[in-house]
């Protein structure tokens, strides 16, 4: 399977919970008090209630709809609220994939070799914004390159959420002024409105 | 088959104060359903035309679209002397009907649902109760549930432990009965009529019947809007939405005791309509 961006690093810092796309999977994606960042397929084993409505407790998830509680290491079920005392079978768990983040991007997949880092992004580049567009990503690719950023030091990279949604995430030269970064923004929000027009 | 089975039970299409409102169209079991009348005479039809029987039975307008339907349930407290009837208008919830009524037979996700209202961490235990299904009648009964709340009802003034019981008189509709504050030797009851638009979506209409003669009309109705608001939060992020029969899609604890038997109960009777019915 292929490594997906999901969101920026910054976008997701300790304690926070996103709900992220990987190839059609409604996946959760969170990051520990202690910061220890996992995707987990976005779903309560309990009753099925999405996880990316939960909170984070130290190390642990915690499901919306009864609290029960799964760990950053393996997504086991550690506690169920409704009985404290309990001690749940270790068979109660989440399903995990793969995540990592570099260059402050996240990427997750859904399977593969552990040891098979994410594709390497070209060095000297910032992260700038993580957003969707409605529309796919051939559009979005035609749409940017009609109007192209001057100069060019932007990179794209895309995320298939849905047939008709993109989750799009922009890369700036690290070099690049504030006044450029800004441009480049507004630039984001001129090609969205095009390619969604 | 799963319609089939569901087509043969009465359902909630209306109240009387949706019927004073004029003609309406709603949903049932995936078809049209065109409402008309006054309280007193609705007029059902199906999209071809077709009058459909109707009764009125707690404060609300029944109908069945089967050929050969099975009797509706009573609610025998609700003409029990000094209750006061109290319904409750509807919310849509984009839900299996199924899993609206199993949501209403759970108090375990009280204190993270209904946080400091129907409960509150770290009260967070369910000790155990009693699970049947009472052959007689069929229906599935939870009893001696109890659960500490900080207050479970308007009537309350702060925090008690509340005593439950619950009935499924038929696959879209779970009575409860609870402590009730300024009568404890009573128990006030309260219904969830759920109308099944289609497999994946309801129309859910709560009914009470109460020793409450105090507290204004409007405030009891704002509060459990304000319960059905917070569950439908959960109702419209399960995952399938249908609700799954088999144990193994969707693992149980003891607190689950009685949406274990409810599941086994629909899937003995065939009640398939907004189930899952086979393992993914």
């Amino acid at each position: 399977m292929t490594w997906r961006p999901v969101g920026l690093t910054r976008d997701v810092p300790a304690g926070r919970v996103m709900r992220a796309w990987v190839d059609g999977q409604d996946a959760v994606v969170w990051r520990s008090t202690r910061g220890v960042l996992s995707a987990w397929d976005n779903r309560c084993p309990h009753r099925g209630m999405a996880l990316s409505h939960g909170f984070v407790r130290g190390e642990d998830l915690a499901c919306l709809y009864h609290g029960w509680h799964y760990g950053a290491e393996g997504g086991v079920c550690s506690l169920i609220p409704s009985h404290p005392d309990l001690t749940p079978p270790d068979t109660i768990k989440t399903r995990a994939f793969q995540s990592a983040e570099s260059d402050g991007v996240i990427w997750v997949r859904l399977e593969g070799s552990p040891d098979l880092a994410p594709p390497a992004i070209a060095p000297g580049l910032d992260p700038l914004r993580s957003f969707e567009i409605r529309a796919r990503e051939g559009d979005i690719a035609h749409g940017a390159a009609a109007k192209p950023f001057e100069p060019a030091i932007l990179s794209l990279l895309f995320n298939p959420i849905a047939h008709d949604r993109t989750l799009v995430t922009v890369l700036i030269d690290a070099q690049a002024t504030s006044d450029q970064r800004k441009l480049a923004s507004r630039w984001c929000e001129d090609v969205r409105r095009e390619v969604e027009a | 088959m799963s319609l089939a089975y569901a087509r043969n039970d009465w359902y909630v299409i209306a109240d009387r104060n949706s019927l004073e409102q004029g003609p309406r169209r709603t949903r049932l079991l995936g078809d049209e359903i065109h409402v008309s009348g006054s309280y007193a005479h609705p007029v059902i039809k199906d999209a071809s035309g077709r009058m459909l029987p109707t009764q009125i039975k707690f404060d609300h307008v029944w109908t069945t679209v089967g050929d050969r339907p099975r009797p509706l349930f009573d609610i025998p407290e609700g003409n029990e002397p000094g209750r006061r009837l109290v319904p409750c208008g509807m919310v849509r919830v984009k839900c299996s009907p199924l899993r609206a009524v199993e949501n209403f037979l759970d108090i375990a996700h009280f204190p993270f649902v209904h946080t400091d209202v129907l409960g509150a961490e770290p009260y967070t235990e369910v000790e155990p109760y009693k699970v049947e299904i009472r052959e007689q009648n069929d229906e599935v009964w939870a009893t001696k549930v109890k659960f500490f709340q900080p207050l479970a009802a308007k009537s309350a003034a702060g925090g008690i432990t509340t005593d439950y019981e619950y009935r499924v008189p038929a696959p879209t509709t779970a009575v409860l009965y609870k402590t009730c504050p300024p009568k404890p030797e009573a128990q006030d009851v309260i219904t969830i009529f759920v109308q099944p638009r289609s497999e994946t979506e309801c129309d859910v209409w709560p009914w009470m019947a109460l020793y409450d003669d105090d507290t204004p009309y409007a405030d009891l109705v704002q509060f459990q809007q304000m319960i059905f608001l917070q569950d439908r939060s959960i109702l419209e992020n399960q995952r399938p939405i249908k609700l799954p029969l088999d144990p193994r899609m969707e693992i149980p604890t003891r607190s689950d005791l009685t949406s274990v038997a409810y599941r086994r109960w629909l899937k003995k009777r065939g009640a398939f309509y907004g189930a899952l019915a086979e393992t993914l």
